[in-house]
């Protein structure tokens, strides 16, 4: 047991040690030696994905015609649903694999669900009722207007944290938007809308890193690997705060205009599991406050949370169409 | 050179306790609370309120709760702020201040912190605790549990807190995010829970989520009632005795499926070769390991894949900080020197 004990010790004290000189934990942390000469073949790999993409673009069957947006926005990225292409120029939906958006396939995940409520309000309306209905309203509304949507639960269940991630990861889906409902049991005067993207974790500058290391050697496809995943783990974090940007302040301000009182908190960063572990741009909105009776009156109707559903899919398509949005997997 | 003293500290949602090795141990509630305005600031006397004595005079305070969700949120100074006034009165009440017995430069802290707070935003957490203390360790909550138990090889520790419950299955390592999971259902959720149903029940009476709290921390069980509930709360303004057996059972019950799921689930990721003796040995800490029937109801879902034991702490709360002071104590020199912020 001594021993065990002595070798336990030792590890958490690394661990600890390698917090404080910056590096991120050890399941990620990349292979030192490696990365000098990845960074020198870095131009390489970027002559090969530009010779890649401009192949790709050549051959690909249905060039874009009449867009507004940049022709990068097709380079690497195959237009789903060619073959569900409306055949008649009735009303069906729209299909948005023929505009220049960047964003096909949403996942929503409405928070809580099942032996899990979540927040409740003075009136026993509970958040995972709150999150299910908006989340259905939204889904509605972007099915419409010819988005993919994937839920991470469509009735009243838990779904583990870990499972939704999976789901949003397996399905090749562009964003992930979580739905939640704050309470802030001291503070029950004040309510206000917020929304969470991941905040920056022990991410070291690769710089950094790279300047800690001088030793060169070959490297394995693994390593290779864990290094395009740390420096996209950087692009996700800057799309996860766009998008969370964007979704702010499409919910302030077409919430505002109905519900006088409400807060803008702004976008803040925390690291919420789902946003961990999911692999997209991803987001977390609190769409509004339990705790605050008036507010909790509103969330109990049809009508406000339509109004939230409408918002955040004004949100969700304000940055779907930006002109500059990048593709996943860079 | 002056004395060193050690320290081992459980930075809890709820409560977070203190071991030093002078003999001392404190707990106290993780609320921390500034004066809200003027007039608080004038009788209140103080510039700011921790534990118990935040909790009571809440309706003038700006009252933080510095780690609920198990989590640090980062962008949020207020946060940051709480938790560093939690450990300087953590570490006062032991003797370190600046006038005290103990200056501060001479203390070597380990700090447990919830296994989801760690694995997420280390470097953060690290940061919100600079230069309170001269060396400081961060682990895993659950980590230090099984260290100061000696539980450190084939044991799966449920720990039941506020916030979180937080597993993790000890394999003679220090513990990897395979070994650890994390469930936002815990004692919050029950208390919230148990709210929401009493005011379903007796919508007259007028009851609070800290009256709740308390009545849970006394009187919670799963399965058959070991006797019937009944607690007095104003209705209309008279003082009432209520029957809330059947809510304590529904709310207290919420906890017993995503538990047992999470535990079975982490169970069957354990070396086919292991599995019996981890079934075996399983130990409930953390406040929700008090709560009455459920080590019972734990063992009856283990059952199904063969019987195991779950044990339970008479006293969860100094499990966490008395492990953190045994890491700290038993931490080389060479290494505090490593851990000086």
């Amino acid at each position: 047991m001594e021993t065990v004990k002595r070798r336990l010790l030792k590890q958490a004290v690394d661990d600890n040690i390698a917090t404080i000189r910056g590096l991120p934990p050890r399941n990620v942390r990349p292979a030192h030696r490696f990365l000098q000469l990845w960074i020198r073949r870095t131009p390489l790999l970027l002559i090969f994905l530009m010779l890649a993409g401009s192949t790709y673009l050549a051959s690909d069957p249905t060039p874009a015609r009449d867009t507004i947006a940049p022709a990068k926005i097709f380079l690497t990225r195959a237009p789903r649903h060619i073959a569900s292409a409306p055949t008649s120029l009735d009303a069906t939906p729209l299909d948005t694999s023929a505009l220049p958006l960047s964003v096909h396939r949403v996942v929503i995940d409405a928070g809580h669900g099942g032996n899990d409520p979540g927040a409740t309000s003075m009136r026993h309306l509970t958040e995972k009722e709150v999150t299910l209905d908006v989340a259905a309203r939204l889904k509605a509304l972007l099915t419409k207007n010819g988005f993919d949507v994937i839920v991470t639960r469509a009735d009243d269940r838990l779904i583990p944290l870990r499972d939704r991630a999976r789901l949003a990861n397996e399905s090749d889906s562009d964003i992930f938007v979580s739905i939640h409902v704050n309470s802030i049991v001291n503070h029950t005067a004040s309510h206000g809308i917020e929304t969470y993207y991941l905040g920056p974790t022990s991410d070291p500058s690769l710089t950094k890193l790279a300047a800690d290391e001088n030793r060169m050697s070959g490297y394995s496809v693994a390593d290779m690997h864990k290094l395009v995943e740390n420096i996209y783990a950087d692009a996700r974090r800057e799309e996860s705060h766009r998008l969370a940007g964007a979704i702010q302040q499409e919910l302030f301000g077409n919430l505002r205009s109905v519900d006088h009182g409400l807060e803008n908190w702004g976008v803040k960063r925390a690291p919420f599991i789902v946003l961990v572990a999911t692999e997209m741009p991803a987001i977390l909105a609190e769409v509004g406050c339990m705790s605050n009776d008036a507010e909790a009156e509103m969330l109990n109707r049809s009508e406000y949370r339509q109004h939230i559903a409408d918002a955040l899919f004004k949100g969700i398509r304000a940055y779907a169409s930006a002109a500059d949005a990048p593709k996943k997997g860079i | 050179m002056a004395e060193i003293l050690h320290v081992g500290i459980d930075l809890g949602t709820s409560r977070s306790a203190i071991s030093a090795s002078n003999g001392e141990r404190f707990v106290v509630d993780s609320y921390v609370g500034w004066p809200a305005d003027m007039v608080a600031k004038k009788v209140l006397k103080r510039h700011v309120l921790i534990g118990h004595e935040a909790v009571n005079n809440r309706t003038m305070l700006d009252l933080h709760r510095p780690l609920e969700r198990g989590l640090l949120k980062e962008g949020s100074d207020k946060d940051i702020e709480a938790v560093r006034e939690l450990l300087k009165h953590l570490l006062g009440l032991v003797g370190v201040s600046g006038n005290g017995n103990v200056d501060a430069s001479n203390v070597r802290a380990v700090v447990g912190v919830p296994a989801a707070a760690l694995r997420t935003n280390k470097q953060y957490l690290r940061n919100a605790m600079k230069g309170i203390v001269d060396s400081l360790l961060i682990v895993s909550e659950p980590f230090a549990v099984a260290y100061g138990l000696d539980a450190l090889l084939h044991t799966m520790i449920i720990d039941i807190g506020a916030g979180t419950t937080d597993f993790c299955v000890m394999k003679g390592r220090y513990p990897t995010e395979d070994d650890q999971r994390t469930l936002t259902v815990a004692g919050d959720s029950i208390d919230t829970q148990l709210l929401k149903l009493i005011e379903e029940r007796y919508p007259q009476a007028n009851v609070t989520i800290f009256m709740v709290r308390e009545w849970k921390e006394k009187t919670s069980f799963v399965g058959r009632a070991p006797e019937k509930i009944v607690v007095t709360a104003p209705v209309k303004g008279v003082p009432t005795d209520l029957d809330i057996t059947n809510e304590m059972k529904a709310a207290c019950e919420t906890l017993v499926g995503p538990v047992v799921e999470t535990m079975l689930d982490l169970l069957a990721k354990v070396e086919p070769e292991f599995q019996e003796r981890v079934r075996n040995n399983i130990i409930l800490s953390g406040g929700g390991g008090l709560i009455r029937g459920l080590p019972r109801a734990l063992e009856d879902a283990l059952k199904t894949v063969g019987g195991g034991r779950v044990k339970y702490m008479h006293d969860p709360v100094f499990v966490g900080s008395d492990g953190g002071l045994a890491l700290a104590i038993d931490a080389p020199d060479g290494d505090w020197e490593k851990l000086s912020s």
